[in-house]
């Protein structure tokens, strides 16, 4: 989507080092992205503040306190206090550290599901890839949205479930991605070299085939937290997602709605959070691919 | 082409069957027992529950169920658990408000895209074009829920304008277009915005890809207007990827509208799941399902057919 600077002739790079020529390596070229670095700052903060969330804030995310009552945005409630008194800056703090979680892992349970059916289909070929890709077609027509809910309403609701539901739901994109992959580089030389060594299946697949395919898989993990977080606090605020007292971005969200009048920052500051983190990883997923892979459009 | 639909629709099949499958999986899995959620605790007594379950056919096997559900819905005689009215029934109430929502978020999003994304392809990397791409990227990033509220807080509590709540005013039926409309237009613009940055990118990256065509600059060359270069060259042969993405964004509009009548207490199809879910009414689950995975498919396949119209070249047998 950004200009990006194509390698020139060796010499021709002006001033600054790295910004062309054989210097100019994937990594050079991610960090002088204004969009990404702005993005990987983003994040960086936000992991911090999650890590070092019981330092950092000033009340613990549970404490009731009933005199300060929606207390607005002030000097003893920095961004101002919920309907039982409780500091939101700290319920936010706290509450990162689950959503941030359930967001990561659950991207690489669907990623890695992904890798692993897409990787079996794409090596073997024939009769396996058709069933596996049935699969994934089947998987593919549900809503995936709607299934979320109905298993979280039949289950009950739970971070374990969650994370299942998530990543159990969301593997098909990249299962499709890393069996194209696998099937265009199974076809190259290296790879019947591999095969005329007597190398095995397996060690085809995890020694060459899989090395291949990790840009790919990291540029998928990345974009797909961004859909996760936002997934985790659409069902955590219709109540189908991490329960209270556990704080989640999601549940706050749904805390402040019945005081939106008297105290809209409950619901606001939350809510700035999730845009933030989902906004951070979009634009290091898209960073990475546009450094490592211009071509890639997944 | 005919060929072609046919085919298309006989492989549709199995995936319905894996849908049912797996949503009955789910179901059968699932903790926790219908019968009693239908019954007050203090009226259960042992004989009635077993006389309900026996009623509801949920005292034979899980095949004979699954067979037994299966019959019923493809005859269209699947009845509520807790209504005990025909499914077909409940389903059709719910699918007009959510085709009315999702229709109008659609088309709002398809006119609103369409010249945002020319006047950021017509000059990339231009003060606009990053004005658009921030737009877009910060859309991407909004969760839909928060954004609602938001919306809610500034014209029904504040300014007081549109009402937060319902797709009609009370005591009144039907889509008269006067009393529903301020119903509809949170909702829309939520839904709307929920695809747009999605539609916007995808064409703005086909525009620019068509613009720099060679047909495109013999077409200059030969002293067309811009307007012509533009209308006749450009924008047809953009519309091949634009009509994919609209074809990719349709499962999403339908996740989307679940979260929007949820919030805006909109009787459709997502609340209906929800509620069903919940309620532990499976046949009503087991539609909704069926009948969102079945959009899914068509509109998949909708888009594949509309390829062959805007492009000649493509052949399908």
């Amino acid at each position: 989507m950004s200009e990006r600077v194509l390698p020139g002739p060796a010499g021709a790079s002006s001033g600054r080092r790295g910004r062309t020529g054989p210097r100019a390596t994937p990594v050079r070229r991610l960090l002088r992205n204004p969009r990404t670095v702005a993005g990987a700052l983003i994040l960086g903060a936000l992991g911090l503040s999650a890590v070092l969330a019981p330092i950092l804030t000033p009340y613990a995310p549970d404490r009731a306190d009933f005199l300060a009552r929606l207390a607005p945005p002030g000097p003893g409630h920095l961004l101002g206090a919920d309907h039982l008194g409780r500091d939101v800056l700290s319920r936010v703090l706290w509450a990162s550290r689950t959503s941030l979680l359930i967001g990561v892992i659950s991207a690489a349970v669907a990623v890695g599901l992904g890798v692993i059916v897409g990787g079996i289909a794409g090596y073997s070929g024939g009769w396996t890839d058709s069933v596996l890709m049935r699969c994934t077609d089947v998987m593919l027509a549900f809503p995936v949205f709607f299934i979320a809910v109905m298993f979280l309403a039949l289950f009950g609701p739970s971070i374990a479930g969650l994370i299942v539901v998530l990543g159990g739901t969301s593997w098909p994109p990249s299962a499709r991605l890393v069996r194209g992959e696998f099937l265009r580089l199974r076809q190259l030389d290296f790879i019947a070299a591999a095969r005329a060594l007597g190398a095995s299946r397996l060690r085809i697949m995890a020694r060459h085939l899989l090395p291949n395919v990790v840009a790919v898989v990291v540029i998928s993990v990345t974009l797909r937290v961004g859909l996760a977080i936002l997934a985790e606090a659409s069902l955590s605020y219709l109540g189908l997602g991490v329960q209270p007292p556990t704080p989640s971005w999601g549940n706050i969200i749904a805390d402040g709605r019945d005081y939106l009048l008297t105290a809209w920052w409950v619901s606001l500051v939350p809510g700035l959070f999730v845009l933030l983190s989902v906004l951070a990883f979009n634009l290091v997923g898209d960073g990475i691919r546009d450094a490592f892979d211009p071509k890639m459009q997944t | 082409m005919g060929w072609y639909i046919v085919r298309r629709l006989v492989h549709a099949v199995p995936i319905l069957v894996g849908v049912t499958v797996v949503t009955f999986a789910v179901l059968a899995a699932a903790p926790g027992d219908p019968v009693l959620m239908m019954v007050a605790p203090e009226q259960q007594n042992t004989a009635d529950l077993a006389a309900l379950r026996a009623q509801l056919g949920l005292n034979k096997p899980l095949p004979v169920q699954y067979a037994v559900m299966m019959t019923n819905l493809v005859t269209g005689r699947l009845r509520s658990f807790r209504e005990r009215r025909p499914v077909a029934e409940i389903i059709g109430g719910a699918l007009g408000p959510t085709a009315l929502l999702a229709g109008l978020a659609l088309a709002a999003a398809a006119i609103v895209s369409a010249p945002v994304a020319l006047v950021s392809a017509l000059r990339p990397y231009s003060a606009l074009d990053h004005v658009v791409t921030m737009f877009s990227l910060l859309g991407i990033a909004l969760p839909s829920f928060w954004f609602a509220l938001v919306l809610i807080f500034v014209f029904t509590d504040r300014l007081t304008w549109l009402p937060a709540s319902g797709l009609r005013p009370e005591g009144v039926a039907g889509y008269s277009p006067a009393l529903v409309w301020p119903y509809l237009v949170m909702p829309t613009i939520v839904l709307a915005l929920s695809i747009l940055p999605l539609l916007v990118r995808y064409a703005r990256s086909a525009l620019l890809e068509t613009l720099h065509e060679e047909y495109v600059l013999v077409a200059r060359a030969k002293g067309l207007t811009g307007a012509r270069v533009l209308g006749r060259h450009v924008l047809r042969n953009s519309l091949v990827p634009v009509v994919t993405v609209l074809g990719l964004v349709i499962p999403g509009l339908l996740s989307g509208a679940l979260v929007v009548e949820s919030i805006f207490a909109i009787p459709g199809i997502g609340r209906l799941t929800v509620d069903g879910a919940l309620a532990r009414d499976y046949p009503v689950v087991m539609t909704t399902t069926v009948v969102g995975a079945a959009l899914v498919i068509v509109s998949n396949l909708l888009t594949d057919v509309s390829y062959a119209f805007l492009d000649p070249r493509i052949r399908f047998d």
